[in-house]
């Protein structure tokens, strides 16, 4: 059994049900996030940012952030949601416990609109065109016209 | 001494993942790169939300040239997690081939823009002929020898037969030979070990912490590989090593794609001598997909590739994440030019096999006279004049 895994459920954090296998998905408050995921590299160094993905759930007014990170040793891959409302998607940056986090931080910033506090180098235009950067909208938002 | 500011590789609109890296020198050594990403090949994922779930594995087979079969692995079985279909064991192992297949020849390519890089012309033009023939297998398998579309949800969409099956071998036998030759002039020519032992050195815990991923983590010692640790496809029932090296260099990066070529050739031999009987896909095409979401990760023949994807039922998905290895590899590969020499910056990029622009002009600045100069990478790895 994932000794990462074990860590997460011993923080009685809420688990969802995932069908594919060696996939484990938990919900965390924005505020308790830098310490789960520092308690997770602490538990299992070996541990890197496979990808932060931001989904728009337009009609609930919420962004989900999903950290999705892979356990090499225990093989496994964690997955810590974060909801924040829409209006106000703010999530501390966890670009100084992991390093390599920062090139998914800055696309979540660019496409999605998420504001990682904390992370002095988020900047619009990493992905985006300067005349999409300029404006104050999000390609990967759902009331992005296209 | 002043510092002088090289941007290598603007963006190219004939190429995805477009990216530019901002090279600060102090005189020879590179004190630090930044990297500039181009933007076009994000459309994919607002697209994707448009298209219907079948629409889709054409788009995004279409995401990288080289290596498009896997990019149609990590969507189909994302999509066949949430639907819970079941795909059949011959589709299966026909998915694993020709992913081995799209490895074999993307390492090939990869060895051989080396060779140029490094100014070694002759045997980039050899590895380039004797790559063609696995291309020509791949038509031969998919009907086409670049962009396939190969696949569809619950199965493929052409079999083999022993013809086929013959023509595969026979071809691989002498590929395996000259990959055999090539990793020998890797390891042993002169020019070769000058230009890439020692260089781009990448810790092994910096490889973790910075989010590497496949030959270049494998590189650094760390043994990492999604078809061993989070089995998809057939790779559950086929034996095969993961490739490690210690040398945490450019040439241990190279080292670890020639190793896993040779493995790559050996796994098609199984897969062909125990390919099992029966259908290939689905009688009804499915177009519906329920709600979930899953989290799909393949190992692509530059590292872990990544989809996240969303259904809210229907046929359509609500949202598709794709992330490509070289995302990680460039963008977070930066460590490893620090205090290296300007000229070995083409090997580093090269060494994290990069699918960007490499043939793409490079303007270098003198920032204290203000004056410009237009190069090619292939002059910058020559060194500057």
């Amino acid at each position: 059994m994932s000794k990462v895994v074990d860590y997460l459920r011993s923080l009685s954090l809420k688990e969802l049900e995932v069908k594919q296998p060696r996939r484990y998905v938990f919900e965390v408050s924005p505020d308790k996030l830098r310490d789960v995921i520092g308690g997770v590299i602490k538990v299992s160094p070996q541990t890197y940012v496979s990808a932060i993905s931001g989904v728009d759930y337009i009609n609930e007014g919420v962004i989900e952030v999903n950290y999705c990170l892979w356990v090499i040793e225990d093989k496994v891959m964690v997955v810590l949601k974060v909801r924040v409302p829409r209006d106000s998607p703010k999530v501390p940056t966890i670009y100084d416990l992991i390093p390599g986090a920062l090139n998914s931080e800055l696309e979540a910033y660019d496409l999605v609109g998420v504001v990682f506090e904390g992370n002095d180098k988020l900047r619009r235009g990493f992905l985006t065109p300067p005349e999409i950067a300029s404006q104050n909208v999000f390609p990967l938002r759902k009331d992005f016209k296209v | 001494m002043s510092l002088i500011e090289i941007p290598v590789g603007p963006q190219h609109p004939a190429l995805h993942e477009p990216i530019m890296l901002r090279v600060r020198a102090d005189g020879e050594k590179v004190v630090d790169v930044q990297v500039v990403n181009g933007y076009n090949h994000r459309g994919a994922e607002k697209l994707g939300e448009r298209n219907t779930w079948i629409k889709d594995i054409f788009l995004y087979s279409r995401v990288c040239g080289i290596c498009n079969t896997v990019h149609a692995q990590t969507y189909t079985q994302g999509v066949e997690f949430i639907g819970g279909i079941e795909v059949p064991p011959r589709a299966q192992y026909l998915r694993t081939l020709i992913m081995e297949l799209e490895r074999i020849h993307s390492h090939m390519l990869i060895c051989a823009v080396m060779a140029e890089v490094v100014g070694f012309d002759s045997l980039f033009m050899l590895m380039m002929r004797d790559r063609e023939p696995v291309m020509m297998l791949k038509e031969l398998v998919t009907g086409n020898r670049v962009l396939s579309d190969y696949y569809t949800l619950g199965g493929v969409r052409r079999d083999i037969d022993e013809v086929k099956k013959d023509k595969i071998l026979k071809v691989l036998e002498k590929v395996e030979e000259r990959v055999k030759y090539y990793k020998k002039v890797f390891l042993e020519d002169f020019t070769l070990s000058k230009r890439l032992r020692d260089v781009g050195i990448i810790k092994p815990s910096d490889a973790v912490r910075h989010s590497l991923v496949g030959p270049t983590l494998r590189g650094s010692g760390v043994k990492s590989d999604v078809r061993r640790d989070d089995p998809y496809a057939a790779y559950g029932e086929i034996p095969f090593n993961v490739i490690t090296y210690d040398g945490c260099d450019s040439l241990s990066r190279m080292l670890v794609r020639f190793d896993e070529t040779l493995e790559s050739i050996e796994m098609v031999r199984y897969i062909l001598k125990h390919l099992p009987q029966g259908p290939i896909a689905p009688k009804t095409p499915i177009r519906v997909i329920p709600k979930g979401e899953a989290f799909s990760r393949v190992e692509a023949p530059r590292g872990e590739l990544f989809y996240h994807i969303v259904s809210l039922g229907g046929d359509k998905p609500y949202r598709v994440k794709v992330r490509t290895p070289s995302f990680h590899n460039i963008i977070n590969g930066v460590i490893a030019y620090k205090d290296a020499n300007i000229a070995d910056v083409p090997v580093i990029l090269t060494s994290v096999d990069p699918c960007v622009s490499c043939t793409e002009r490079v303007l270098v600045i003198d920032e204290t006279s203000g004056k410009s100069k237009v190069l090619r990478l292939k002059d910058l790895s020559r060194g500057l004049r």
